[in-house]
């Protein structure tokens, strides 16, 4: 009888480690906290905030740009090392190309027009102004409506990013898309960087950017709509399927990390080149991210300098990029080469030319530079990072919101489908594109479209039947 | 009995005749040499270098002169300068950030209003030129340096030469206020003695007046190399050395390298492994138990709570070592072309590196303990050379062949070394991990006050130090 009394207490012992384990490591499903928050100037005042929509257009003056060529001619350059390429940085023979197509070619005032050519808007929300760009279909065939469509640029991005993407969404009809699902897209600039005003207080971070932007969807009178992302907008709009799942219809991501690492990921990583089926990796997963050192950790560290030192001392390094439009362009447009495509950097041009053109490039700095935006884009890093990763609450929530995953290839960081389904609860589709990085939008919008047109196509097909 | 049979007996017994002796020279050889290696001190490996643009000529000598040289400026690159500082554009910070965001703007503005309209860089040339400035060129670069003798030696005294290495983002000219103090001791209430030195201040190739490397892989070994040949030219067959930051890696590797000609090596920062399981279990019973582990008081004052300390404060103040070991040319380039930025970008370390609780004022302290006007003359030695760029790429060099940068542990520094500790330096190494690499300590002070420039904000302390150092050294 004592035999089996202590064969009872095994099994009691077992079965108590194996609830303690269910209950710790079950990820909790509520849902995370609208921020609230006002980040305006001084105090907040007592007065009820003005909620107009206001059309907005991008201008610019002849001092303006005298300023620009000014500075661009006196722009003192260092010689690169010899037989450097990129592995330096950006290298400034080629930059100097640049500075010169910038100062002789490149028209600020035709790519004004060309910002402005989609309607632009700006509203007070908590305190700051929100821009953001509202694109309608050109025609809506009948009995259908546009699907409103919220997407959320990244760092060193903009609202711009997506203006090749925005009419094979709006009209996918006449790009040769099917026109069973047709998009009225709203891209918003996330505040602090370009025309939305940046806020003033410490502190604003993806949950902050989240609120503002789901408060923005509310007074354009969306109750429902899509989200997508990728950078920030990958952080952004995976919290605002956190904090409003019942209003975010489906979340798309070319991006989809996972910060919240656990001993399930440590063995995987040290087992799945071996046994990646075991694992749930698939040939591709296999293929990217082994060997794991050298393919993500030390790329890691090779990479990340930049938001180390932006997540800790984000106004000193734009201090020099904001008064410096020959330095704020050598820091951008290295991301622009080496997220790219890794390889880029053994290229003396940086590969910048194959897949974006200059006209783009100096656009997307601009907006940085005439907005003076630099800086408070780079304080964004400080906000959600200087506690560390997978320190914040919203990392360890899952998002039960249907998602669909575009993995390009050459995207910075490789997030097997196995990590990401953990996180993400709802996958409905995932697929590995045929070739891209990390600025999917502006350098391969056709297939960044067609995976969103066909992601929405599945849950709208699954939203019909499973309606909460 | 054959001839054969013969011959081989002969060959035997001459074989025995022969192969006793050999046999005692071989066993005897490797012993002989198995008791020099024992006591014969490893060295790193001088190795050689070339660093001018493209290739290395093949005929002719290398010029080994030693040319004066002078600082100068122009109404050119002033008018320059001023027209920067006028169009600057600043952001605002965040309200009640101080200067944890990195350099406060609003200070910044102050100091570039005093850099436009008081500062008065013509006067600070001629303050740069006081002492003797000269270029010679060495594995096919311009090394600047400054060579200060003591204008009075009285009789019988013997002069010390001391090499004196700077870091970034200092200069030579962070010396100008020891110098005297060493040069002339007993002119500034010093009289340590029998100490009197001659003062060797070069500037790392790559930073301020020495010329930038052309070729990849300019790493600590080769300025170490640089320095020897420098100090050889000049005439110097045994010397000090004295350094901090970048200086203490080089000097110490000057010591690995030819320790024969060291005579002693004075550091005020040194960096020593923090891995290893040795090292955690001391850091761990060191919190409770320091003299366990060979911890004195000061020693866990400064170094805990280790994590804040050692790992969160590091963190937080190494993104600019992550960028510039990557991607220097980036870091550098938006800095060189705005001489604000690169104010800002350079005084954050002053600020931070002397004091950490300087991140709390909203002027970050600055000019509690350094002048505007010598703060600037630094910045303006990296504007007007054009050498920012240069200086971080020293990082990568450096960083992606050795991320630890610590001395070679295997060879160990058997130089006499005196350590000064100061307590508001980035990171603190006590003495019983010192000598782990540094084999041979005179003297480890724990300093009184003062942070990671020590030469710049205490130079009569780092003086004593220093003196007290050699006048050991000198006893042996």
């Amino acid at each position: 009888s004592s035999l089996a009394g202590i064969m009872l207490l095994e099994v009691f012992l077992v079965l108590g480690t194996v609830i303690i384990y269910f209950l710790l490591s079950r990820k909790r499903e509520e849902t995370l906290p609208f921020r609230e928050g006002w980040w305006g100037k001084g105090q907040k005042p007592d007065a009820e905030e003005d909620t107009t929509i206001r059309p907005f257009k991008v201008e610019t003056t002849e001092e303006e740009l005298n300023d620009l060529f000014r500075r661009l001619d006196q722009a003192r350059f260092t010689e690169p090392l010899e037989n450097s390429c990129f592995h330096y940085g950006t290298n400034s023979v080629y930059l100097r190309k640049v500075v010169s197509y910038w100062r002789k070619q490149f028209s600020w005032k035709k790519q004004v027009e060309v910002l402005n050519k989609y309607p632009q808007f700006k509203t007070k929300i908590q305190g700051i102004d929100i821009h953001f760009v509202h694109v309608k279909p050109p025609h809506l065939p009948e009995g259908q409506s546009a699907k409103p469509l919220l997407m959320v640029h990244g760092w060193p991005g903009s609202f711009y990013e997506f203006y090749k993407i925005i009419p094979l969404l709006t009209d996918p009809a006449s790009h040769g898309l099917g026109d069973e699902h047709i998009f009225e897209v709203i891209c918003p600039s996330i505040p602090g960087y370009g025309f939305s005003e940046a806020p003033h207080k410490t502190g604003f971070n993806s949950v902050s950017a989240a609120s503002v932007f789901y408060e923005l969807m509310l007074r354009l009178g969306f109750n429902e709509f899509y989200a997508q992302g990728g950078d920030w907008g990958w952080l952004i709009c995976t919290n605002l399927a956190q904090i409003a799942p019942n209003h975010v219809k489906g979340l798309h991501l070319n991006l989809a990390s996972v910060t919240n690492m656990g001993f399930r990921h440590l063995l995987s990583i040290l087992l799945g080149r071996y046994l990646p089926g075991l694992f749930g990796f698939q040939d591709e997963d296999v293929r990217q991210m082994f060997p794991f050192l050298k393919k993500v950790v030390y790329r890691t560290l090779l990479e990340s300098g930049y938001a180390h030192i932006q997540a800790t001392k984000p106004d000193t390094v734009g201090c020099g990029l904001n008064d410096s439009p020959v330095g704020l362009a050598a820091y951008i447009l290295e991301k622009f080469s080496t997220w790219t495509d890794v390889e880029f950097h053994n290229l003396e041009d940086g590969g910048l030319e194959r897949k974006f053109n200059l006209d783009d490039l100096l656009t997307n700095i601009m907006i940085y530079w005439v907005s003076g935006s630099i800086v408070s884009s780079m304080r964004f890093y400080k906000e959600n990072l200087q506690n560390g990763i997978g320190t914040q609450k919203h990392e360890r929530l899952t998002v039960q919101v249907p998602t669909g995953i575009a993995s390009f290839p050459n995207e910075v960081i490789h997030t097997p489908q196995a990590w990401a389904q953990k996180k993400y609860t709802n996958i409905v589709s995932f697929h590995f594109m045929p070739r891209g990085g990390h600025f999917a939008a502006l350098e391969e919008p056709e297939l960044l479209a067609q995976d969103i047109l066909q992601f929405v196509g599945k849950v709208e097909k699954e939203q019909l039947w499973r309606k909460k | 009995e054959t001839i054969l049979s013969r011959i081989r007996s002969f060959e035997y017994s001459q074989k025995n005749a022969v192969l006793v002796p050999v046999t005692a020279l071989g066993v005897g050889g490797v012993l002989v040499y198995w008791l020099r290696c024992r006591h014969k001190i490893k060295t790193i490996e001088m190795g050689d270098g070339w660093w001018g643009s493209g290739e290395r000529p093949l005929k002719g000598q290398e010029d080994e002169s030693i040319r004066p040289f002078k600082i100068e400026t122009s109404d050119k690159e002033i008018e320059d300068l001023h027209r920067r500082l006028e169009q600057a554009r600043f952001a605002p910070p965040l309200e009640g950030a101080a200067f944890h965001y990195g350099f406060n703007s609003n200070y910044l503005q102050k100091v570039v209003a005093y850099w436009r309209n008081q500062f008065n860089w013509r006067k600070q040339v001629e303050v740069l030129n006081k002492y003797p400035h000269f270029l010679t060129t060495i594995e096919g670069i311009d090394i600047h340096f400054i060579h200060v003798k003591p204008s009075y030696v009285p009789h019988g005294r013997a002069v010390q030469p001391l090499l004196m290495v700077h870091g970034w983002p200092g200069s030579f000219y962070e010396f100008y206020k020891i110098i005297p103090l060493l040069t002339e001791p007993a002119g500034h209430g010093l009289n340590e003695g029998d100490v009197v030195f001659e003062v060797i201040c070069p500037s790392i190739p790559g930073y301020g007046f020495s010329e930038a490397p052309h070729q990849k892989g300019f790493d600590t070994i080769a300025t170490a190399r640089i320095f020897h040949k420098l100090m050889n030219r000049l005439g110097f067959k045994k010397y000090y050395l004295q350094g901090g930051d970048w200086g203490s890696r080089i000097t110490t590797d000057m010591a690995q390298m030819l320790p024969q000609s060291v005579k002693g090596l004075h550091l005020n920062l040194i960096f020593v492994s923090r891995q290893g399981l040795k090292r955690m279990i001391s850091v761990m019973l060191g919190a409770y138990v320091p003299w366990l582990v060979g911890l004195t008081r000061e020693d866990a004052q400064r170094m805990y709570p280790f994590i804040q300390k050692n790992i969160y404060e590091l963190l937080r103040e190494s993104g600019y070592l992550h960028i510039q070991a990557t991607k220097p040319d980036t870091a550098g380039c938006g800095l060189n072309d705005s001489p604000v930025g690169l104010a800002a970008y350079i005084l954050e370390k002053f600020s931070t590196w002397t004091d950490k609780s300087f991140l709390h004022r909203d002027d970050g302290g600055l000019e509690s303990k350094y002048s505007l006007d010598e703060l600037l003359t630094n910045v303006m030695i990296y504007w007007v050379t054009s050498s920012i760029v240069s200086s971080m790429r020293y990082y990568k060099e450096n960083i992606s062949k050795d991320p630890g940068l610590t001395a070679n542990a295997r060879i160990g520094v058997h130089v006499p070394t005196g350590i000064a500790a100061f307590p508001q330096e980035i990171v603190h190494t006590p003495h019983a991990w010192a000598k782990e690499i540094f084999r041979n300590i005179i003297t480890y002070s724990y300093m009184p006050r003062g942070g990671h420039f020590a030469a710049f904000e205490e130079p009569k302390l780092l003086a004593q130090d220093i003196m007290e150092f050699v006048r050991k050294v000198e006893k042996l």
